[in-house]
Order: C-alpha cells, then structure tokens, then sequence
C-alpha cells in the first residue's frame, strides 16, 4: 500500500517538474525569410531566437545604462522611425556631446550581412556592438562594466533568467541578446515587395525608376536587399576635416582607399542625411552626384560612366527609391521603445 | 532496508569514483618569469638590449593544447582556450589530464586565437569579450598584451604597449609552440626577457593593430617559452 503512495507521488512530482520546465523554457522564434531572399548569413545555431531573447535585446538596445554615463542608448542614434539611423544628424553623437567620425549606418536585414561597418571592420554582428559601447566618441564604457551594472539590476536579473535558463549575466549573453533584437529587424514588406509578390503595381513613373535603377545602380545596390555587401569608392571626395580613407584603414590595402561599405536603399527616404559622412541631405543631391560624377583614376569601375540622366529620369528614379519605403517596419510595435 | 544500505554503498563508491578521477587530474603549470625569478609587476628590469622596463600588464591565450605522447599518440585538450593573466595566478595553472600510462614527449599549443573562433561571433568563458582581449574596431582576439614602462620610450607616460592579433592572412599572428619534454614531469616557463632581449624599445613600443609589426613580435615571442623539466619526487 505504502510503496503504491509513494510511486503515485513520484510520478506526480515527475509530471509536475517537467510542466514546470516546459513553461520556464523560451519560446523559439521562426525566423522566416521572405520569399525569394537568399539564405542568410547569420548561424542560428550560435544564437537560437526565443521571444525572451529578443525581449532581453530589445530591453538592452533602448537602455543607456549601456553608456558610461547612462546617457546614450543603442537608440539615441538609430531611430526605428528613421530606419533606425540619426536623422539629421550627419556625424553621431556620443556621451558628453562628442561626436564620431561617420554617419550611423540604417539597421535592417542584418541576418544576410557579411560584415558591419562602413568599412568593414567587423566580421559578425554578435561583435558590432563592442565598437560603440568602447568608442570614447560614442558610449566610452567596457563591456565588463556593462556586466558588472547589470548584475545589480533585478529587471535583468529576471530577463536573463527568463532568455537563458539562469540569473548569469555575462558579456557574450549581452551581446547574442542584441543580436537577437537585431536580427529580427527584418524590412520586406515595401510597396516594392509588394509588388514583386504581384499583391500590388508600380506606377508608371515608378516602373520606368525601376528600368532606370536596374540599368544604373542595381550593380551594387542588388535585390532584394539592395546592397551586394562590397565596398566601392564612390567618388566623393575625402573630407580632409575627418580624414577618413575607409576600407583602407582595415585592409591597409592602398586600393581600398576611399572605399566604404554599400549601404542598403531600403527606407531610403527616411534615412537621411546620405553617405558615411552624410555629407548630402537630400535624395536628390545624391542623384546628382551620381548623374555628373567626375570621372577619377580611383573611383569604383561601376560608376566609370556617369549616369547622364534628363532631369525626368531622375525625378522618376527617386519616384521609384520611394516605394522602397516600408511602413509597417518603421512603425512595427515590436520595435518600439519598450515600457 | 537491506538493499536501501545497499543502495546507498553504491552510490557512496561512485562519486568516490568519481572524485579520484578529478583528483588523478593533472595540470598544465605556466611560470611567468624574468631571467631566473618570476616575474614582479613594476619591478625594473634590465634588458640585454640595454632597456630598462618595468611590466605592468601581461596577458596571453594558450590554445589547441595537445600532449604527444612516446608512442606518438596524441591527446587534445576539446575546446581548448586559456587566458593566462600575470595578475591571476589561477589562470597559470591549467587543469589537464595528464594521467597516463606513457610518459609525455612533447608539448604542443598555440600562442593566440584561431581564425576559427576569430570569426564566431561572441564567445564565453576565456573568450568572452569582456576580457579585454577583443578588438572593437576591427573584430579579432588580442593573442597577447603586454604593456609596462621604459626609459627608452619616448611617448607619453614612457609607456609601450604591445596589442599583438590578427586573423587574417597574410598578417594571421597565431603561433604553435612545441616543447620537447623528458618526462611528464614538466612545467613552462615564459621569460620575458627572451623578448625584450631581442627587441629595442626606442624603436618598436606601440603595437596595437595586425600587420607586418605583429607578425614579427609574434615570431619573436615564440622564444619566450621554454620546458623545465623536475624530477617525479619533486611534483
């Protein structure tokens, strides 16, 4: 009889704990891909998506604690709005006012990035983060003492439980944290996809953009995720009040001088200002710049021949660059500054 | 109530089974040296190339450790990365099982980080970037840091500053060591002094990114690190 009560009561407590774990374990994300992208480059093996993760990482990136003087966060610099880029601003802020040397990169689709960077500099996206969170221009604090400033804080004691099974806060976890919120930052669902999923039709005007970007950019800024990952000298000049030679400072390869990284169009019309240094603030110098680009020895071969667009082409590519504008991305609420 | 007791000299004798094994573990010992005395932070030491420094940071990882044994077997060490820190002497004493029947003719490991685990994204443990040992700007582990003081430096603060890396060929900085042992009795020295012996500090104190400057301090660390072997009383 006796042994009979205690076997009920084993298997209960066997039942009991199992439900337990199932409920405590983090909800894995899909990550799906749109149809017709290539496959992406990120190993989600490394970095299983579950919702707490991604909650964990999306907590971390609006949170200036990860500044030295918990004043500046991830977002301070890349606004969903935006594209989560800095509008208006063509060189980035930092911590006490300082400011960096090049213009914040827009943050969307980096699941099928190579590399990070305007030039390159960094091999993984688990890593970016390091580079503001050290920059004496931007956030001026270790990832050390990010860890020891997060150990005292309950909130993400529990969110670290809760995305990874324990109360341990360390630097990798902090990083495959944003990492997570990252990469689910997926843009694909612009008139443009849209009408490549035949579910809605360019205009005429924005149709004869398509012909022209096809003819003109697509070398570099290639579909579906509008940039190839290389970097190209594009022909701007250096700006000898930063000094900055780009791909060069990496590779000390002297052809790489003046190359920077080709960034996505997708949002383009929210991402001003436009370049590395944002040195143009509107589409259409931009345009400009391409259409009269003067032809020299170190320029990138794509852009050899200047585009010589009629001032109608040009008002029709930007016609077209437009409908690269993804709503439901810049205003999704899971993105948002979360409460 | 028989079985129970039965039971529990079961379980009893496992996890002393279990504990002996830990404790017939064995270990790797690294001692950090100058000349012929271990090494002390900001004492002034002299080099044969007439410097006098002082050391106040030392840093190394040690990697892919395999032991080969007499009979040319090999045993590696799985996911074998160690940081080796002057300031804690626990890092210098790496747990390995070295509890084997033959004895051990050869010691190999790398000085660094490979490109492998050079492009994996964020690691833990020894590789966890809040370490101090990653590159922010351009991603890649620092395979060695050294820093300290000299008379001879004519920079700020007299200080030189070697950040030693680089994953990518033609600048990969990586370095295997082999060490031919007599017996298994060994530990590893690392004398400084068998760089700054080679290496003029008026000329080379700042190194801080991958290049031809890193290979060759690389190549010149290498030097540093020697077997002494003891007598299997003396353990």
């Amino acid at each position: 009889m006796k042994s009979k009560y205690t076997f009920i009561i084993l298997i209960g407590s066997v039942l009991v704990f199992s439900l337990a774990f199932t409920f405590l374990k983090p909800t894995p994300i899909y990550f799906q891909i749109p149809k017709g992208w290539p496959k992406p480059n990120y190993d989600f093996s490394k970095n299983p998506l579950t919702e707490e993760g991604f909650q964990l990482g999306r907590q971390l990136f609006y949170d200036p604690i990860l500044s030295k003087d918990s004043t500046i966060s991830c977002a301070s610099c890349h606004l969903q709005a935006t594209g989560f880029t800095h509008v208006d601003h063509s060189l980035s802020h930092g911590i006490e006012g300082k400011i960096g040397t090049r213009n914040s990169m827009t943050m969307m689709n980096l699941a099928w990035s190579k590399s990070f960077m305007w030039d390159g500099g960094v091999n993984h996206l688990d890593v970016q983060a390091l580079n503001p969170i050290t920059s004496s221009d931007e956030m001026n604090e270790t990832l050390a003492n990010v860890v020891l400033k997060l150990r005292k804080n309950d909130k993400y004691k529990s969110l670290f439980f809760a995305a990874f099974g324990d109360e341990n806060i360390t630097g990798q976890r902090i990083l495959k944290a944003l990492s997570q919120f990252e990469l689910m930052l997926i843009s694909s669902n612009s008139k443009y996809d849209k009408v490549m999923r035949k579910e809605a039709v360019f205009t005429n005007q924005e149709q004869n953009g398509y012909q022209l970007f096809k003819t003109n950019c697509a070398s570099c800024h290639s579909e579906p995720l509008f940039t190839n990952g290389n970097f190209e000298n594009n022909g701007i000049p250096l700006d000898s009040t930063l000094n900055d030679i780009g791909r060069q400072r990496i590779t000390e390869k002297t052809e790489d001088y003046l190359k920077f990284k080709v960034p996505t169009l997708r949002n383009i019309q929210f991402t001003n200002p436009y370049m590395h240094d944002g040195r143009f603030n509107k589409l259409t110098e931009v345009i400009k710049h391409y259409n009269s680009i003067t032809n020299n020895k170190k320029v990138s071969k794509q852009l050899k021949k200047s585009m010589n667009l009629t001032d109608n082409e040009r008002v029709d590519l930007v016609a077209f660059l437009l409908t690269l504008t993804d709503n439901e991305f810049l205003f999704d609420k899971r993105f948002v500054y979360p409460r | 109530m028989r079985t129970k007791l039965l039971y529990i000299i079961i379980i009893s004798l496992f996890f002393q089974w279990i504990y002996s094994q830990e404790k017939k573990d064995d270990f790797l010992r690294f001692n950090i040296k100058y000349k012929n005395e271990s090494l002390i932070q900001n004492k002034k030491y002299i080099s044969l190339s007439k410097d006098t420094l002082q050391i106040e940071t030392f840093r190394f990882y040690v990697s892919n450790i395999k032991l080969i044994l007499i009979d040319n077997s090999e045993i590696s060490e799985e996911k074998s990365y160690h940081l080796i820190d002057i300031e804690e002497p626990n890092s210098q004493i790496i747990s390995i099982s070295k509890n084997l029947n033959k004895e051990i003719k050869k010691v190999v490991f790398s000085l660094g980080i490979d490109s492998t685990a050079s492009v994996s994204g964020a690691l833990s443990g020894d590789l966890d970037p809040t370490k101090g040992m990653y590159w922010a700007w351009q991603s890649g582990y620092i395979n060695f840091k050294i820093e300290g003081k000299s008379s001879s430096c004519k920079t700020r603060n007299k200080a030189f500053q070697f950040h030693v890396g680089g994953y990518l060929k033609p600048n990969y900085a990586i370095r295997t060591i082999e060490l031919e042992t007599k017996n298994s009795n060994f530990e590893i020295n690392v004398d400084l002094a068998e760089l700054f012996n080679v290496i003029k500090l008026s000329e080379i104190n700042s190194i801080m990114i991958p290049g031809l400057k890193a290979m060759d301090i690389a190549d010149k660390a290498k030097l540093m690190f020697t077997i002494s072997e003891s007598l299997p009383n003396e353990k």
